[in-house]
């Protein structure tokens, strides 16, 4: 082969990997976009909520209430009578039947929902005003345009004559679409059109703080341990060894760790964020000491010779000097790994988080659900309305898991650029 | 001229890492305020040498240094011996410039910081003063004392490592090829502040450049292969050397 055939060959293999990567990178973004694209459509909808408008009649009378009632008067008061009385006014039914029909129109708890109204706008006692009640589940999705309405009345689950009130409803303008603030404000729910992943985002919120809290220091103060004081002898290359496994170990095993031990042994309380944090921790742990420990490792020897030959002492060396340049290495590490933590189900569900948890929890050793949990348990639901939650739900946690990357990234930079 | 004043003195110094013996049976005497230079070929063991001097080798968990350094007639090589307060004595400067990442005003005053050397702020700011007036880099720095130090140019950035190693006043500054990443200017400027740091300071350098150990240095010590070949006043090693191999080396024959 000559010096040109050569050179045609290396340019010709020099464009073939560049294609090969190019095609990869396509691919990737490809899926990325059709995974993002999936999820998007199907959660959209789960940002809305459909409501009508009943005009209620907040009598002091009827409700058996004092004329200036408080609160607390309020609180106690039953509005059941009122609100089916105020539902039945909006469309004419004969009949036990028909008015059970017009009633399943709406979700459920139209009466509390009703007292929820008064307890937030108190001037309106003795006041006859629209509330905008939330519709069942089926109506919600026929007005999102989900409801497969020319089927069969058998092979429906709204009747003709709920159909007939919703287009009436729909003809006088009393069918809203509103932000649904019950989606991050409520708990858990039977009825997919009330339920919300409140009581999941605190839960999250719990076993992460307690996750951080415990993990951080001692990954921390065991990383520099390790890299920095640690005599180079067998037994510190078997915990070495022994932390790279940990962070392989199949998350589910910590399940059954905490499963067995913590709730087993100690006896601490089911379903809560404090044994999923702790569950987590023990996850976590590995995956920020590597990180952490390469930081630390990728800081310059003459930078602690520097410090050595003035005078400073090991530990004078490392804290003064090794340890602030591995901060952005150290804090993305660790964001990392919490985000990890973040998004792990398994060996939540083994220790009891998968328990249907109505109630925001108010403290960490209180019963929770936990966002990937809550995506899990909907995904389970036939309901449409649940698997647009689920949707939902993941687009949150997809959303706290890019801000956390975001934050990491940041972090490194921000620090990284300032000394070079 | 020449100082009769012993101050570092090593007597049957054998270093070895793991099972390599680095230096065999090193017998040297450093005299006070003057410049001793070390010259040798690579490998043959003049930084595993001045390492020893300020217990850096410590550091290296395969290091293991036997024999014996006295400095000032006090032995250092053992175990009760506080090594941070021999480093606060006896300063270093790197072959390549090393300077914390940090403002060039807090390179230099991390030394007195961590010893107590000032007790207030104003000594601070006159201890790092007179330290990069020694170091001769004060009217390049300055204005711009909250820069860090590793925006320096290669030449600044090492006087500012000497700056450093001179801040927490030391007796001794052992030097590894500290100009060996410079210009010919910057290498002036260096060796100009050797002759000026000998007035106060004993100082022994390592280096590959046989003019530079003639200009600075009063005393030379050869190394081969882990061995003192031959120590003398530097005029004699250059005009005169007993040995042959240091007539070789010298002269470019090898190494
Ligand atoms: N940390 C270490 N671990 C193992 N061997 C080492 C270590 N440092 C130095 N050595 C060995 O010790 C011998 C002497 O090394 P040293 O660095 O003292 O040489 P030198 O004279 O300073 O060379 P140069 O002029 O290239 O800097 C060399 O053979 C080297 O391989
Ligand atoms: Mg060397």
């Amino acid at each position: 082969m000559n010096k040109d055939q050569l050179l045609k060959k290396r340019y010709r293999a020099e464009k073939r990997f560049k294609f090969y990567g190019l095609v990869s990178i396509t691919l990737a973004i490809l899926f990325v976009i059709f995974l993002v694209n999936v999820i998007f459509s199907k959660g959209r909808a789960a940002f809305q909520r459909t409501t009508i408008a009943v005009e209620v009649n907040f009598n002091t009378e009827e409700l058996e209430l004092s004329s200036n009632a408080s609160i607390e008067e309020i609180q106690d008061a039953d509005f059941y009578d009122l609100s089916i009385n105020s539902l039945l006014k909006l469309y004419k039914t004969e009949g036990a039947k028909q008015e059970k029909e017009l009633l399943r129109v709406f979700s459920p708890d139209h009466d509390i929902e009703i007292k929820n109204f008064l307890i937030k706008n108190l001037d309106n006692l003795n006041k006859n005003v629209i509330v905008n009640l939330t519709t069942s589940d089926d109506i919600d999705q026929l007005h999102k345009g989900n409801y497969p309405r020319h089927l069969p009345e058998e092979r429906r689950r709204i009747s003709d004559f709920q159909l007939l009130i919703y287009d009436q409803l729909v003809k006088e303008n009393k069918v809203n679409k509103v932000f649904n603030t019950f989606f991050f404000t409520n708990g858990d729910s039977r009825n997919p059109e009330v339920a919300g992943i409140g009581g999941s985002l605190f839960g999250s919120f719990f076993t992460i703080i307690i996750t951080l809290i415990l993990s951080f220091p001692i990954a921390i103060f065991a990383s520099i341990y390790l890299e920095e004081f640690a005599p180079k002898n067998r037994i510190t290359d078997f915990i070495e060894i022994n932390i790279n496994n940990l962070a392989a170990v199949p998350s589910i095993v910590f399940g059954l760790l905490g499963l067995g031990i913590l709730l087993g042994t100690f006896d601490l309380p089911r379903s809560t964020p404090l044994v999923a944090g702790i569950t987590l921790s023990l996850m976590t742990l590995p995956r920020i000491i590597i990180p952490c420990r390469a930081s630390l490792k990728a800081v310059p020897p003459s930078i602690r010779e520097g410090a050595l030959a003035v005078g400073a002492s090991k530990v004078q060396s490392v804290m003064h000097h090794v340890v602030p340049l591995s901060i952005p290495g150290t804090l993305s590490g660790t964001i990392i790994g919490l985000a990890q933590a973040l998004g792990e189900t398994a060996p939540l569900i083994l220790i009891g988080m998968v328990a249907f948890v109505v109630d925001i929890p108010a403290t960490p050793i209180d019963p929770s659900a936990s966002l990937p949990v809550q995506v899990y348990l909907w995904s389970e639901q036939a309901e449409r309305g649940f698997v647009e939650k689920t949707s939902a739900t993941i687009m949150v946690l997809l959303s706290f898991l890019i801000v956390m990357n975001f934050i990491a990234v940041y972090l490194r930079q921000k620090f990284e650029k300032k000394w070079s | 001229m020449i100082n009769n004043k012993v101050k570092i003195k090593t007597t049957n110094l054998n270093v070895y890492y793991g099972d390599k013996q680095a230096l065999n049976d090193v017998n040297l005497e450093i005299h006070s305020k003057e410049v001793t230079a070390l010259i040798g070929p690579s490998g043959c063991g003049k930084s595993t040498y001045i390492r020893c001097i300020n217990r850096m080798n410590d550091v290296i968990d395969i290091c293991r240094v036997t024999g014996s350094i006295e400095i000032d007639g006090n032995e250092i090589n053992k175990k009760e011996i506080d090594v941070v307060s021999l480093r606060e004595k006896i300063g270093m400067v790197f072959q390549k410039p090393n300077p914390f990442p940090k403002s060039i005003y807090d390179n230099v005053s991390y030394g007195p910081n961590i010893h107590g050397l000032a007790e207030n702020k104003v000594k601070m700011d006159e201890i790092v003063e007179t330290s990069l007036k020694k170091a001769a880099l004060w009217n390049e720095v300055k204005d711009r004392l909250n820069e860090p130090g590793t925006s320096l140019s290669g030449g600044q950035q090492q006087r500012l490592c000497i700056a450093r190693a001179i801040s927490v006043n030391p007796e001794v500054i052992l030097m590894d090829e500290p100009c060996s990443a410079l210009d010919p200017i910057a290498t002036a400027k260096i060796e100009e502040l050797m002759d000026e740091l000998k007035k106060s300071y004993t100082i022994v350098i390592v280096t590959h450049s046989m003019s530079q150990a003639v200009r600075v240095s009063q005393r030379t010590g050869f190394f081969h292969l882990g061995k003192l070949i031959e120590v003398d006043t530097t005029e004699k090693i250059f005009k005169n050397p007993n040995n042959k191999m240091t007539q070789d080396y010298i002269t470019g024959r090898f190494g």
